[in-house]
């Protein structure tokens, strides 16, 4: 017990040191206000979360070569949400937040080309090669799934479904936590299962400390 | 007859060898194999998946942390048989990328109990489906199909001397369930802080400490884990998970510490359910956390910030102090002068700060991923620092002036004139900073640790920069130095006035020795300083006679002989009082008397040298020494257990360490029957090495019946 005191008695100095700008330790938590973030798209046109004030957005981080992203795109999952989420209105953003010269990392080109092959639907597809999206909101895998309400606020973040495996076979059994969300927030209530264990690929953040 | 003995063998290891089977990956070896050759109907027995790994790969633990999944084994056995969960030894955590897995490398043995039918006959048929992840920075899914035969015998065979070994050692990496009750408390927060009720631990033979929750939810595996070891227990402060659930009441996972023994380190693995304990209440200390997102600049500026305010740790306070009376003193020379001076000092700073990030940098390529904080908590150097700033007070006082390369090193080369001076006192600057601030420095450290080497480096010069720059300021700006007053029998007195602060720094290096030590390190540390005036003050009398510098220097090495009692301390404070002691139940206690004696006399004797602090000896008893099949054995061979306790650093058994080349305990020795010397056991025990060294003895004297057994 003594010795413990020794560390309060300090770490009070050193949190004094670092209450000088708190707001850099800011994480993404559910109902608070969503990270900012601003970003540009696969076509050369800027996004910023601020702007889409009033409108739903999702967040999914991709990462082309991972099992568990290939899991929901050749499943066709994926797609299918964003055309669902797009008939609603709401703005869903695919982003690529692997570092340059790790797996997943794509130019302009390769993401438009994606999105083509992919038969995909997004609003845009954001290019974060630094991984300041995936940083600011914690993202730890491929794909990690955020839900920001109109009003800005953080309402979702987990996993895309409830099994997490990357067998495609096991779609149809899970519950797909995001389409339930998105259904619940436009519905005006709140989300039940608001934060799931994500699963997938570590999110490849490289050298990126930024 | 070699020959024929090796035929024999092979065509009785024969069934042992059925059809295991194996799928051969790019990255990972899988094979399904059997503790047992023969099984018998009705009776459970070991299987493992084993999986050799491709180096710098990895595969997952039951709860895989942020990424990743966990190994699955479904199971199609003939009706009427069960198979059990998993067993997972105990996991490793992995940092790829700044994401938090764990895990296992190498090779890894994932064991399932398996009980075949009660009506089993012929032979068992055993089959599995299993897949895994496997990952180094990009993750695979893999899997294979796996089946096994085994005929059904009237008693269970054990498989081959290396596939028991292998399980032998498999057994030995599943964490044990926690000797010490566990809990933990909510801050305001939300964060939990664990507390593992381990009394009388030594906090210095316990080098690392961590907890890997057994679930996604309640703890977030992301986040940097700070751990502290008292005489109390085991203190982690963890930070809430994702989950959704309001307030965890009970928080299950595996403690594993990496323990300091005689021999090395032992990494030692429990299972812990903590429950809640609504009246703890922790204040919430977690700060630098890997999870934070914060970019190099905005970590710079903190650093930066974080250096100021060390300007003002009580510490830190009196060397500036120091640096001040110092600027009084060049007050009036040439701008050329003081702005060599501030360089200098920021120099010495940088230089020093350099050096502790080189440390950072080295140890984690060395070791790899480095819980730091444990290092800056040793007494030797607190009570270092405390008669440092000791000596440095007298200075200031006026009880001795500096002459040439008296005193300290640090401070006898501080107190040179000119820019070698100015930048000695930026290293003394930061050696000082250091004890005061250790846990802001830890934690500043910490973000530093989880970052690449160049800004590893630059968060920690970043803040050195911070420290320096007050005085660098103060050199370079003219207008500030008008504000200085002019030279003059006040610097005198304010030298004097600064010896207080630095007094009061002793007090409180002297109140944290106390922490770590107990009531008996004031002895030590007051005594100590009593040593060094006298030394001081006989120095003095002028440079005299021998006998006056052999008595100065006799009170100096006294001093610092009270360091080397310090260093033993602890286990007087931590160890004695509140410890769990040492169970003597079924043992001798040891004497060398009692040992030899025994051993003279013909008869087995084995000693198990413990202490209630350690960790691994604590371990062995529970997995080796104590179990029922090991006590069986010791009776039926009539072996005389000794236990010799050194909680306390009995005089008796170091010296017989000592002997032995050991530096501490766990230390196992075997007297075999009639030997003249005992075998020295190895520090990590299992029942099967215990039970053969024992059983050795009867093939070797009697004409037993079992002669195929060889000496």
């Amino acid at each position: 017990m003594p010795k413990l005191i020794v560390e309060r008695r300090s770490l009070l100095l050193g949190a004094a040191a670092l209450a000088v700008a708190p707001s850099a330790f800011a994480a993404a938590d559910l109902g608070k206000p969503a990270p900012a973030f601003s970003a540009t798209d696969s076509n050369g046109k800027a996004w910023s979360l601020a702007e889409l004030k009033g409108k739903v957005v999702v967040l999914e981080t991709t990462n082309h070569d991972c099992p568990y992203v290939r899991k929901h795109y050749n499943s066709a999952n994926m797609q299918s949400q964003q055309r669902e989420a797009a008939a609603k209105g709401v703005v869903w953003l695919t982003v690529a937040s692997s570092a340059k010269g790790e797996e997943g990392y794509v130019t302009a080109p390769q993401a438009n080309e994606l999105t083509r092959t992919r038969n995909a639907a997004p609003a845009a597809f954001l290019l974060d090669p630094l991984s300041r999206i995936a940083r600011a909101y914690s993202a730890t895998v491929t794909p990690h799934m955020y839900i920001v309400d109109a009003s800005g606020t953080l309402v979702y973040k987990g996993g895309i479904d409830s099994i997490p495996s990357s067998s495609p076979s096991d779609i149809p059994k899970a519950k797909q936590y995001v389409r339930v969300a998105l259904d619940e927030v436009l519905a005006g209530k709140p989300v039940a299962d608001a934060s799931t264990r994500p699963y997938g690929c570590s999110l490849k953040y490289g050298n990126n400390a930024a | 007859m070699r020959r024929l003995l090796t035929l024999l063998l092979v065509l009785l290891a024969g069934p042992a060898f059925a059809q295991s089977s194996v799928v051969k990956t790019d990255n990972i070896r899988a094979e399904l194999i059997s503790a047992v050759s023969e099984v018998k109907a009705g009776e459970p027995f070991w299987t493992a998946l084993r999986l050799t790994i491709r180096p710098k790969w990895h595969t997952y633990w039951k709860n895989p942390g942020e990424s990743g999944l966990p190994t699955e084994i479904t199971w199609k056995l003939p009706a009427g048989a069960k198979a059990e969960p998993i067993v997972w030894p105990a996991p490793t955590l992995f940092n790829i990328g700044g994401v938090i897995n764990y895990g296992y490398h190498d090779e890894v043995l994932l064991l399932s109990r398996i009980t075949p039918p009660a009506d089993a006959t012929g032979s068992f048929a055993l089959s599995a489906d299993a897949n895994w992840l496997v990952c180094e920075d990009v993750c695979i899914p893999e899997e294979g199909k796996f089946t096994l035969s085994l005929p059904v015998g009237t008693a269970a065979k054990p498989a081959d001397a290396d596939t028991s070994a292998l399980f032998e050692k498999a057994r030995r990496s599943v964490p044990m369930e926690s000797p010490w009750p566990a809990r933990f408390g909510l801050a305001k927060s939300g964060d939990p802080t664990l507390v593992v009720d381990a009394k009388g631990l030594k906090p210095q033979t316990i080098r690392d400490a961590y907890f890997f929750p057994a679930e996604w939810g309640p703890v977030a595996s992301m986040a940097r884990q700070k751990a502290s070891v008292g005489a109390d227990g085991i203190r982690i402060a963890l930070r809430k998970g994702d989950a959704k659930a309001p307030e965890p009441q009970q928080i299950a996972g595996t403690l594993v510490l990496t323990e300091k023994t005689g021999d090395g380190e032992q990494r030692q693995a429990f299972d812990v359910v903590a429950k809640r304990d609504p009246a703890f209440v922790p204040t919430s200390a977690l700060m630098a956390t890997g999870s934070e997102a914060i970019s190099l600049g905005e970590a710079l500026l903190f650093a930066l910030l974080g250096g100021l305010i060390l300007n003002l740790m009580p510490c830190v306070f009196p060397v500036l102090a120091m640096k001040a009376a110092a600027f009084a003193k060049l007050a009036g020379h040439e701008r050329g002068v003081l702005r060599r001076d501030g360089l200098a000092y920021t120099a010495g700073i940088l230089v020093a700060f350099g050096a502790m990030a080189a440390t950072v940098v080295g140890i984690r390529a060395s070791l790899g991923d480095v819980s730091w904080g444990f290092q800056f908590q040793s007494p030797i150097f607190s009570l270092l620092i405390a008669y440092l700033f000791f000596v440095i007070g007298l200075n200031l006082a006026g009880m001795f002036e500096i002459a040439g390369g008296f005193a300290g090193v640090g401070q006898g080369l501080a107190a040179k004139g000119g820019a070698t001076g100015a930048f000695f006192t930026g290293v003394l600057a930061v050696v000082v900073a250091t004890p005061c601030t250790a846990p802001f420095m830890a934690a500043a450290l910490g973000f530093a640790l989880g970052q690449p080497a160049p800004q590893t480096v630059a968060v920690l010069l970043a803040l050195g920069l911070g420290l320096a720059l007050p005085y660098l300021a103060l050199t370079m700006t003219p207008a500030l130095q008008q504000l200085m007053p002019r030279p003059g029998p006040w610097m005198d007195r304010l030298r004097q006035f600064l010896a207080f602060p630095m007094f009061a720094s002793v007090v409180w290096m002297i109140w944290v020795l106390t922490q770590q030590t107990g009531p008996d390190g004031v002895i030590y540390a007051l005594g100590g300083m009593v040593l060094i005036a006298f030394a001081i003050w006989l120095l003095r009398l002028g440079s005299g006679s021998w006998l006056r510098r052999g008595l100065a220097a006799a009170s100096v090495l006294l001093a610092l002989a009270a360091v080397l009692k310090i260093a033993d301390g602890p286990a007087t404070a931590a160890s004695t009082g509140n410890a769990q002691g040492v169970n003597f139940e079924g043992w001798e206690k040891f004497s060398r008397h009692r040992m030899t004696e025994a051993a003279a006399a013909g008869k087995p004797v084995f000693v198990d040298f413990t202490a209630a602090w350690c960790i691994t000896c604590l371990v062995n008893e529970r997995v080796a020494l104590e179990t029922p099949a090991t006590r069986a054995a010791f009776e039926r061979t009539g072996t005389v257990k000794l236990k010799g306790d050194w909680t306390n650093r009995d005089p008796e058994i170091t010296a017989l360490l000592k002997e032995l080349g050991r530096a501490g305990v766990p230390l196992y020795l075997y007297w075999a029957p009639g030997a003249a010397q005992p075998k020295i056991l190895p520090q990590v025990l299992t029942e099967a090495a215990i039970i053969s060294e024992l059983d050795r003895r009867p093939t070797c004297q009697s004409s037993s019946s079992n002669a195929a057994r060889s000496c």
